[in-house]
């Protein structure tokens, strides 16, 4: 374990840790393009030269490794000349194109500009290396003069998805990225290019000249596209979400994503569900949320009831639907087969998980899993089920088949399939609500509310509350950081948690399901 | 501070005289107005001549191929305070100038013509014109569109008015702010001055 002093602060490390790596243990920012904490280190832009006692020359901090005794000098002046000379360098065919760029707002070269450089131009405009522009690469555009050859892209394709799709062309100060032919980026992993490229090189099409990034805020939540659970930060604004990012967290997903959960924000501001309604002999009617709930509740007194449950809800929305089903004494699931069955299995080498769930173990944890989906199917084909209350809309479709009794559905999405449910309750989505989500590695993560939800939608745990309450039973919880607590209380494998307390990278169950609540 | 001391002796007697210069002034004024040099103009048949820095509806400039030189960089919606700038983006043919405006729409009622968007256009697409008399029917038409901001009726006759080329916006404000940074208050950053910049020779 060898000591260091970087910036005159001491600091203890594990054996083979880089200087780079030290200093960013301490906070220190040590200014850089190549490197990048999930890709293998190149070293290749000569960025992050730091003054090391004893050596002759600077030092690359990124793949210099910490001896005992090290004195290490990030911004020494010497330092700082090497940062701004390279700087200097990088930018001396960098087009002028900050006003057009997407990058700008997020891009190292302005921000080490910013930072360190604040040199003028010695180099005319019509004297700079013109490079390829706006070149079409499928979900990605590239703009090789924007590029400072850091070399992450073709790591990235190399090392996270082995696609290879990137090289370096030409030589010089002509060098230049390109795919093969311009082929187009085809893996499912494509907006990771545009994450990885510290500079406008390689941009999101999705994301083209939609806004500026510093018009953005941001949420802290995690992608509900499968159970691997990948943490995103979710960039909103005026109420519109705009994009997804991944969120790093070295033991879910690093820096990655992939592009079907990137997608996923697209569906939230469409065809949204806005208003409760039922459906009688007369048709369908639209009516308050509150007058639906007391009808239902109504049909739910001395009923039999079946509940299916939906692995798209958090733990909170899953928990207040059981205490319904435990206060109605209903029949209760939410899958077909046995549940263990493809939780854990991958679609891709990735991150992408078969299960496009982000909450089937939450589910299994709060005993969801009790009576089997086609159990409660027969059930309702020789109508020993009265009413039948839906989480999500993944059944409804089933359900329509064996002329269920009285049905009625949560969702928050507008769809032909709900015709054939009697009630329909406006529910809002993961990106408008508090919550926690249980990755299929039994990590519990939170997710944030981004946007508003649509007006008259509420979360599934309110509808829930709200029935339970209907049905006398004491439901004190107003947010969802109360559902969760008294969910802690009840479910011993959460008892040590609380939505205050989650660390940003989510707390990890251990894998034996223990007692259910 | 060196300011002049008016001594005001308060037991002065108060004469009719200075009472009777002022009346005298007004009647001046009066007889002026009446008969001479009027203090109103008969508008809007008559305009004054408005300062060539004057800050009045905006307006955007053209290429010489009449698009917009504006390339929807959003700095002008970025720095206007009233919020007022509306702007979409869309993709133009020509790589070298890849991005144009398929929307910017000014709110008048909202803008409080301060002129930062116009100082803050890295293209000189923004600027504003001299004319000053917002009128309309509706507040819809008030929210000027595109088209409207480049076609500003009154320009040929007028001229513009506050523009980036008026004075010394251009200047790079980076520097100017360092260099006061360090007069008024001795901080110097750990930031290069212009003095690190410029080898020995050229200063």
């Amino acid at each position: 374990m060898p000591k260091c002093t970087i910036d005159g602060r001491e600091t203890e490390v594990a054996t083979g840790t880089t200087v780079m790596n030290a200093a960013l243990g301490l906070g220190i920012h040590i200014p850089h393009f190549c490197w990048h904490p999930d890709l293998p280190v190149d070293g290749n832009c000569r960025m992050c030269m730091v003054e090391i006692d004893g050596a002759p020359k600077l030092m690359i901090a990124c793949n210099t490794q910490v001896n005992e005794g090290m004195v290490i000098q990030t911004h020494s002046e010497k330092a700082a000349e090497a940062h701004r000379t390279t700087l200097e360098f990088l930018l001396v065919n960098h087009p002028i194109d900050c006003p057009v760029c997407d990058q700008a707002g997020e891009c190292y070269l302005q921000d080490q500009y910013m930072g360190h450089g604040l040199h003028d131009s010695r180099v005319q405009l019509e004297d700079k290396v013109a490079k390829r522009k706006v070149v079409d690469l499928g979900p990605i555009m590239l703009d090789a003069e924007r590029c400072v050859l850091c070399s992450r892209c073709i790591r990235f394709e190399q090392h996270v998805t082995g696609t290879n799709s990137f090289g370096f062309v030409d030589r010089g100060n002509k060098t230049q990225i390109a795919t093969f032919e311009d082929r187009p980026i085809e893996h499912g992993y494509s907006g990771n290019l545009a994450d990885v490229c510290p500079v406008g090189a390689l941009l999101s099409r999705d994301f083209r000249f939609k806004t500026r990034v510093w018009f953005l805020e941001s949420a802290e939540s995690v992608c509900p596209g499968c159970s691997t659970g990948c943490n995103v930060s979710v960039d909103h604004r005026d109420g519109e979400v705009q994009r997804l990012r991944p969120r790093r967290n070295a033991a879910v997903n690093q820096s990655w994503m992939c592009d079907e959960g990137r997608a996923l924000y697209k569906a939230l501001g469409t065809d949204r569900l806005v208003s409760a309604s039922i459906r009688d002999d007369s048709g369908r009617r639209g009516l308050s949320t509150d007058a639906v709930l007391d009808a239902v509740a109504e049909r739910l007194r001395g009923a039999r009831v079946a509940m299916l449950a939906t692995p798209q809800a958090t733990n909170e929305d899953l928990f207040a639907f059981r205490l319904l089903a435990d206060r109605l004494g209903a029949l209760l699931d939410f899958r077909i087969g046995n549940p263990q069955d493809k939780l854990r299995e991958r679609e891709d080498a990735v991150l992408l998980r078969a299960d496009r769930n982000p909450n089937t173990q939450g589910c299994l944890d709060l005993g969801m899993g009790r009576s089997g989906v086609d159990a409660i199917l027969d059930a309702c084909r020789r109508s020993e089920v009265d009413v039948l209350l839906l989480q999500g809309t993944e059944w409804l479709a089933s359900v329509a088949n064996v002329e269920a009794p009285f049905v009625v559905v949560m969702a928050s999405h507008d769809d032909l399939v709900l015709e054939s449910a009697h009630v329909v309750l406006p529910t809002s989505v993961w990106a408008e609500g508090d919550g926690t989500f249980t990755n299929y590695q039994r990590r519990v993560q939170r997710i944030r509310a981004a946007v508003p939800a649509p007006h008259g939608s509420l979360p599934r745990w309110e509808l829930a509350g709200a029935l339970l309450r209907r049905l006398g039973v004491s439901f004190e919880a107003a947010t969802a950081r109360e559902v969760f607590s008294l969910l802690a209380r009840a479910v011993p494998d959460y008892g040590a948690l609380s939505h205050r307390t989650l660390d940003p990278e989510g707390h990890p169950l251990p894998l034996e399901i223990g007692a259910l609540g | 501070m060196a300011g002049r001391i008016v001594v005001v002796d308060r037991n002065q007697k108060v004469g009719v005289s200075p009472l009777l210069l002022g009346m005298g002034l007004t009647f001046m004024n009066f007889l002026r107005s009446l008969f001479g040099r009027h203090a109103t103009i008969e508008y809007p048949e008559k305009r004054r001549t408005i300062s060539g820095r004057y800050r009045g509806i905006h307006l955007l400039t053209v290429r010489e191929d009449d698009t917009p030189k504006c390339v929807a960089c959003y700095m002008c919606a970025t720095i206007c305070p009233a919020e007022c700038i509306h702007i979409e983006a869309g993709e133009r043919e020509e790589k070298t100038i890849e991005k144009y405006p398929t929307r910017f729409e000014i709110d008048l009622l909202r803008c409080v013509y301060c002129g930062f968007c116009v100082d803050a256009c890295p293209e000189e697409a923004i600027m504003m014109s001299r004319e000053n008399d917002l009128v309309g029917t509706s507040r819809a038409e008030l929210i000027i569109d595109r088209d409207r901001l480049i076609a500003r009726g009154r320009l040929a006759e007028e001229g513009p008015g506050y523009r980036p080329s008026d004075h010394d916006v251009r200047r790079p404000v980076r520097i100017a702010a360092l260099e006061r940074l360090e007069r008024e208050h001795g901080i110097v950053p750990r930031m290069p001055t212009r003095s690190d910049l410029i080898p020995p020779s050229q200063t």
